[in-house]
């Protein structure tokens, strides 16, 4: 008997740890990133992604990462190349699941960052695309802070010659930011970023 | 008893002990053995992996054992795998292969003029056709700002190279429209009956153009249709010169757009002094409408549009004392359906159906000339990409046509003509990809006229090769055929006519960085089985051969920069020509009168942040243009002076929602004039009289308030005007 439940035990120590080999590779991807080494992140999170079919979490975080670095990057050839593999990445999750709000706030901000890479080429059929991943996301989960200040943060953006009046837009966002502190994400890797943002562009509507 | 459990204890932790022992390492290079930085390598299936460095080197370790599949992955080359013994996988060497498909290979770029987002070198951007000065929302328009094009003020349709506006095809989503211009007549302007922001995509090809196109000896447009609706909108538009109203509606997988539009110059002829005298104003009612589904593997599109023109008004005729009436009627209708989708792996389906129908009835003094066109097409397109390298595509299509004519001069003659027209053609071609940097495409098509009771095979070929990261060469070459005009083959019962012929040599040379892109192309155009008559006008009777031929030959060039200044575009386009041709009832090898040799346009775009406005200007300058003076001995010898037009547009951002659009074309007034009619018989000091071909108006104007209404706070018509 005793002999029975040790061998159990041993099992399911090995289990486990092959459990948290997917924590164990998520976190060494997020060390990674933090570090600011973000093709190396990318790769990793890609590894985990190819290992891991049942999870949306790495091929949502390589699409984080490409997006994030092609809003930094002068490079148009470069953009293009980021943007694509964002893109792969994210159609990849988005096929096989068509109500997770995070995978369209995702969209939307992969949209964003071709608008922002060259608003004359981009501007216009990109814009109305931002909006409608916001608004399809919205009707999933409409208290999702990503989507409630991302939509509003856009419009706000090109507030500057589109003239629309900010007032409301700013409401929208002090109300991301009350949702932001009280987000409690499902896992430990689920999203959870974008309060900095916020709490900035709070900062600059109050100006 | 407890060695045993002792012996499965360790054997556990020794099976734990033995992950992580084998070390990967080794390095990435391209196919030239430079190292590539940034790959990903990794055992498949499982985390473990590495990145390779500067140096492309890379080393990880394992806990894998036997043999599994290597991984390297780097979105410039195309993923390598491998399976290799995870014990003895030291140092080694992996080559990639560059990713043909990737964003910097080469593009087959001889004759083709590309807009849009799937283009890879837009040089017209979607917005273009309508932020264009002078374009005023037309097609057509923009598209004569690019070099390769003739400036036909009377005219209004696209003249490509030397060759007549018949020569050029549109075709939407792959299928032809036979009808692609509103109804005009004598000197007057058309314009195309597209409205713009149906369309995600224009390529215009000034030759050299696929075998999947045929019947047309200049030229191709070829317009694709959005693939879905951007969201559900109502967009309304109060004009100087008319109304309209446009409402999408967006379902789960499929859209529905309808739009309607009422123009009525009227108040515009009013304000402007007219250089011609209106009976009834032009005016027109259109609608369209457009239905998209979505298939898990495919797109259905339905696509149908409708128009009713008239006008009324009085013209000087050099031939006669008085004016002479012309009273125009048309109704047109176009349908075009089309599915597009993949299947299998690596095919791709294309099939569709086009059915035009236009109904003129024309009152020219006091004749009457009613004539109706049906016309068809059917078309079935496949393609297979066999690997990254080669491509092949094939297909077929059909197209009927059946036209009549009745003339009644209300006197004593009265005629009927026509003709019933039925092409088959087919059509094979493969794009091969050598390398990144060489690519071809040879296509073949044939088909057979039965009206014409001929077959035609026409080869085409291009070639396409880079040479440095921003700038290639392309050659094209291609045999096109047509059949002639429907003015000569209405008289098909009386003569057999031939389809007429043209052989394009193309070359280019093609510079593109981020924001600027320049062209020049040189080409030779060489027409032979050209249609001739003997007389001075086209009769049932004339005597017809089709022993015609000509030529044209020129250089165009294009510059478009947008890093000169912030928020200024601009483009330069400029085209010469050399052109002659034996044809109609030339009684020599002379110039056309539609071509000027000569042509330059600059446009320019500038989007002020303060004043929430787009201000644009459009200069089009063309050399003058030969007429023929029957009171001199040599054939076409005239030569008008030369045209210019400076157009203005002003787009003022009122809300977001809320566009003020104005627009003047030739601000400056400028007289222009683009021939001369001359008097048919001399007067009696035998002199043959003439009189000057001008525009309409020297000038148009135009005012125009849009608004949209949505939930999308920032959408709006910009991209409509």
């Amino acid at each position: 008997m005793k002999k029975i439940v040790t061998l159990i035990a041993l099992f399911v120590v090995v289990i486990s740890s092959a459990q948290t080999q997917f924590e164990q590779g998520m976190g060494k991807a997020f060390g990674l990133w933090k570090e600011g080494k973000n093709a190396e992140a990318s790769a990793m999170f890609e590894r985990i992604a190819a290992a891991e079919k049942t999870s949306y979490l790495p091929n949502y975080y390589v699409a984080l990462i490409n997006t994030t670095s092609a809003f930094s990057e002068k490079d148009k050839t470069k953009i293009d190349l980021l943007l694509t593999k964002a893109q792969d990445a994210l159609d990849v999750e988005m096929i096989k699941d068509q109500n997770n709000a995070e995978l369209y706030a995702m969209q939307a901000l992969i949209y964003t960052a071709w608008v922002v890479a060259d608003p004359m080429t981009n501007g216009m059929k990109y814009s109305a695309k931002v909006m409608e991943a916001y608004a399809k996301g919205k009707a999933i989960d409409p208290n999702n802070p990503r989507i409630v200040f991302g939509e509003a943060d856009y419009q706000i953006g090109g507030a500057k010659w589109s003239g629309v009046d900010t007032k409301p837009l700013c409401a929208q966002v002090d109300r991301a930011v009350e949702l932001f502190t009280t987000f409690k994400p499902a896992t430990p890797f689920s999203p959870k970023w974008g309060i900095e943002r916020a709490l900035e562009t709070q900062k600059n509507c109050k100006k | 008893m407890k060695t045993k459990l002792f012996f499965t204890i360790s054997l556990l932790f020794f099976t734990a002990l033995i992950f992580a022992q084998n070390t990967i390492s080794g390095k990435v290079v391209d196919q030239k053995g430079k190292p590539v930085a940034g790959a990903n390598i990794y055992i498949d299936g499982t985390y473990d992996g590495a990145t390779s460095s500067e140096t492309g080197d890379f080393s990880f370790e394992t806990s894998e054992t036997g043999n599994k599949f290597i991984v390297v992955s780097f979105l410039l080359f195309e993923t390598f795998k491998q399976e290799i013994d995870v014990a003895n996988y030291k140092n080694q060497t992996v080559k990639l292969r560059e990713n043909v498909n990737a964003l910097d290979a080469v593009v087959i770029t001889a004759g083709t003029l590309e807009s849009g987002d799937k283009a890879r070198v837009s040089v017209l951007k979607p917005l273009d056709i309508v932020t264009t000065a002078g374009s005023a929302g037309n097609i057509i328009a923009a598209l004569q700002t690019l070099p390769g094009t003739q400036n036909v003020g009377e005219d209004g349709r696209l003249f490509v190279r030397g060759g007549e506006a018949s020569e050029t095809q549109t075709f939407v989503d792959g299928i032809r429209v036979a009808q692609p211009y509103g109804a005009t007549t004598n000197n007057l302007p058309t314009r195309s009956r597209f409205s713009p922001f149906l369309f995600s995509g224009i390529a215009f090809s000034t030759g050299g153009y696929s075998a999947e196109y045929g019947e047309a000896l200049s030229s191709v447009l070829l317009l694709n249709t959005q693939d879905e609706a951007d969201h559900e909108k109502t967009d309304i538009g109060l004009m100087t010169v008319g109304l309209s109203l446009a409402n999408t509606q967006k379902f789960k997988k499929s859209s529905v757009s309808v739009n309607m539009s009422y123009i009525n110059l009227a108040p515009y002829q009013a304000v402007i002094p007219q250089n011609v005298d209106w009976n009834s104003p032009y005016q027109s009612l259109g609608g369209e409408t457009v239905y998209r589904y979505n298939f898990t593997n495919g797109i259905f599109k339905f696509y149908a549009a409708f128009d009713s023109e008239k006008f009324d008004l009085n013209q000087k005729n050099v031939n006669f004392e008085n004016p002479i009436r012309t009273d125009m009627n048309n109704n047109n209708f176009y349908l075009n359906s089309s599915y597009k989708g993949s299947f299998g792996t690596g095919w791709q389906i294309t099939s569709g159906i086009s059915y035009g129908y236009s109904k003129n009835k024309l009152k020219y003094n006091i004749s009457d000339v009613d004539n109706n066109e049906n016309a068809a097409q059917l078309k079935l397109k496949l393609q297979k990409k066999v690997s990254n390298y080669f491509k092949l595509s094939f297909g077929t299509d059909y197209f009927i046509t059946k036209y009549n004519e009745n003339f009644d001069d209300n006197v004593s003659i009265t005629a009927a003509n026509g003709y019933d027209s039925n092409i088959f053609a087919a059509y094979a071609e493969g794009d091969i990809l050598f390398s990144k940097k060489l690519a071809m495409k040879v296509g073949l098509r044939f088909s057979n006229n039965s009206l014409l009771d001929e077959n035609n095979i026409a080869p085409r070929a291009s070639l396409a090769y880079k040479v440095s990261k921003s700038s290639q060469f392309s050659f094209a070459y291609g045999d096109f055929s047509q059949t002639p005009v429907v003015d000569y083959i209405k008289y098909s019962k009386y003569h057999q006519f031939e389809s007429e012929k043209a052989r394009h040599y193309i070359l280019n040379y093609q510079f593109t960085k981020p924001g600027q892109t320049f062209r020049a192309e040189a080409y030779y155009k060489d027409y032979s089985n050209l249609v001739q008559y003997d007389t001075k006008d086209l009769q049932y009777n004339s005597v017809f051969n089709n022993n015609g031929y000509g030529y044209a030959k020129g250089i165009d060039l294009f510059w478009r920069d947008s890093n000169l200044y912030k928020n200024l575009e601009y483009w330069i386009s400029y085209s010469y020509i050399d052109s002659e041709r034996q044809y109609k009832n030339f009684p020599t090898m002379a110039t056309p009168s539609f071509i000027a040799n000569h042509s330059l346009s600059v446009v320019t775009k500038y989007f002020i942040t303060d004043w929430k406005s787009q201000i644009g200007f459009t200069n089009s300058f063309s050399s003058g243009r030969p007429y023929n003076d029957p009171n001199q001995t040599q054939f076409m010898n005239g030569k008008t002076k030369s045209y210019n037009s400076l157009s203005f547009n002003w787009a003022y951002l009122l809300t977001t929602q809320k566009i003020l659009y104005f627009s003047v074309s030739n601000i400056l007034g400028t007289k222009n004039i683009y021939g001369y009619d001359y008097a048919k018989l001399p007067d009696p000091n035998g002199v043959y009289q003439r009189q000057a071909v001008t525009p309409t108006a020297d000038r148009f104007f135009f005012v125009g308030f849009f608004w949209t209404i949505s939930q999308d706070k920032k959408e709006n018509q910009l991209k409509n005007l």
